[in-house]
């Protein structure tokens, strides 16, 4: 009950082995050249070039390609060169793990469509997000797979709320945060009430009865809960081609305040009596 | 005779749902546990158990540098990695490539880590 890569899935159905599947990652990382050493391989760099790049990517926060562009190394159109020749000669995992003979080209199609048919679950659904903040479909997919880890995991009946800007989150009975590093900088929020605190901890625990265990466990549980939500929305977004890594979960006693160069969204998840709600603290990059 | 088992997690809920999921089988038991990748190494260096489940994403020292630390000190620790970021394929690679025998994603049923267990 997870998002997937497809090496993972062939190892968990028992397709592929281990070894078969880093013998097919270790191909892919001879062929699929990142964009420096793409560049170079193709004449229109030195080695010179790209320490240049990496030294300037120490104080300015810019891809390869574009920090290429701003100290005048490539012009756009060797740079898009660059970009369509690692397009074209991008070895998947599929066609790597035949290559190196882990699965027969014959049964790829299918074991793709099986894949498919798994992760169908996963496809993020439309969830509509103000005008003008940075990285929207990000904030889409945290959302989405946060609805429903809630009611896949906790199996918790509520309708989505209209995400809205907010400048500060209330206090509740527990509120946790993870920290995503990386293309965005960004503090995912969790607010729960004491009921779904406890509906959450019987899920995670898999126990009937919770109410003689001590509130620490109860508030582990909904941080266990929230790190299986920013884990499933970190490789989502992976797949999209962001760059997120998150820090282990923590308990926020203070009220949260949007960050004052960035934005903060509220996602309200309306239950007959309780209030869940996830939010998410953006900084400006 | 049972394996012997370290679950090294930050999260109470998760290292409880372990250790019932080992103690109600017949094959292995929890030898002990640690909350972070450092508490971890100490702990193999004593207990020298058969198996280590250990989580990725902890604080003071995460799973992927303990995972390190851990077959640097003992080429043959079998150790089992359990994460929320098993989708993250260069996460989930990069635990293999480092030596971990198998990952399990989260949340997991009883069954899986049953099955990754059994397999080392």
């Amino acid at each position: 009950m997870a998002v997937k890569f497809f090496g993972q899935y062939l190892i968990e159905k028992g397709v592929v082995s281990r070894e078969g599947l880093l013998k097919a990652v270790a191909l892919q990382d001879s062929v699929n050249l990142k964009f420096g050493d793409m560049a170079r391989s193709m004449g229109l760099i030195t080695d010179a070039d790209i320490d240049r790049v990496h030294d300037a990517q120490k104080t300015k926060d810019q891809h390869f390609g574009e920090m290429c562009l701003s100290l005048g190394i490539l012009t756009k159109e060797q740079m898009q060169q660059v970009l369509a020749r690692q397009k074209v000669t991008h070895l998947y995992i599929g066609e790597a793990l035949v290559k190196v003979n882990a699965i027969r080209d014959e049964d790829l199609a299918r074991h793709l469509a099986a894949f498919k048919a798994d992760q169908a679950p996963y496809a993020v659904e439309a969830v509509a997000i103000p005008k003008g903040v940075p990285h929207a479909y990000l904030w889409e997919i945290a959302a989405d797979l946060s609805y429903k880890m809630f009611s896949r995991v906790v199996n918790l009946t509520f309708r989505r709320g209209a995400c809205t800007s907010i400048t500060s989150m209330d206090r509740n009975d527990v509120v946790v945060a993870m920290q995503m590093h990386g293309t965005v900088e960004a503090r995912y929020v969790l607010s729960v009430s004491a009921g779904v605190r406890d509906q959450i901890a019987r899920a995670i625990l898999k126990e009937q009865d919770v109410s003689k265990e001590p509130r620490e466990v109860l508030v582990d549980a909904v941080m266990e809960l929230m790190n299986i939500a920013c884990g499933n929305i970190v490789a989502k977004a992976v797949q999209m081609g962001y760059a997120i890594e998150i820090a282990p979960p923590v308990i926020v006693a203070a009220p949260l305040a949007a960050p004052a160069s960035g934005c903060a969204l509220l996602f309200p998840l309306h239950t007959a009596e309780e209030r869940v709600e996830v939010g998410i603290f953006i900084e400006k990059k | 005779m049972k394996k012997k088992v370290i679950i090294v997690d930050d999260s109470i809920a998760v290292a409880r749902q372990l250790e019932k999921i080992i103690a109600e089988s017949d094959e292995f038991e929890v030898l002990a546990q640690a909350r972070n990748g450092a508490e971890a190494i100490k702990l193999y260096q004593g207990k020298k158990p058969d198996i280590v489940c250990m989580d990725m994403n902890m604080p003071l020292m995460d799973g992927l540098t303990a995972l390190r630390t851990l077959l640097a000190l003992d080429r043959s620790a079998k150790v089992v990695m359990i994460t929320s970021l098993g989708g993250v394929g260069d996460k989930y690679t990069e635990a293999l490539k480092l030596g971990a025998r198998d990952v399990i994603s989260k949340p997991f049923q009883p069954e899986d880590v049953l099955r990754v267990l059994r397999a080392l």
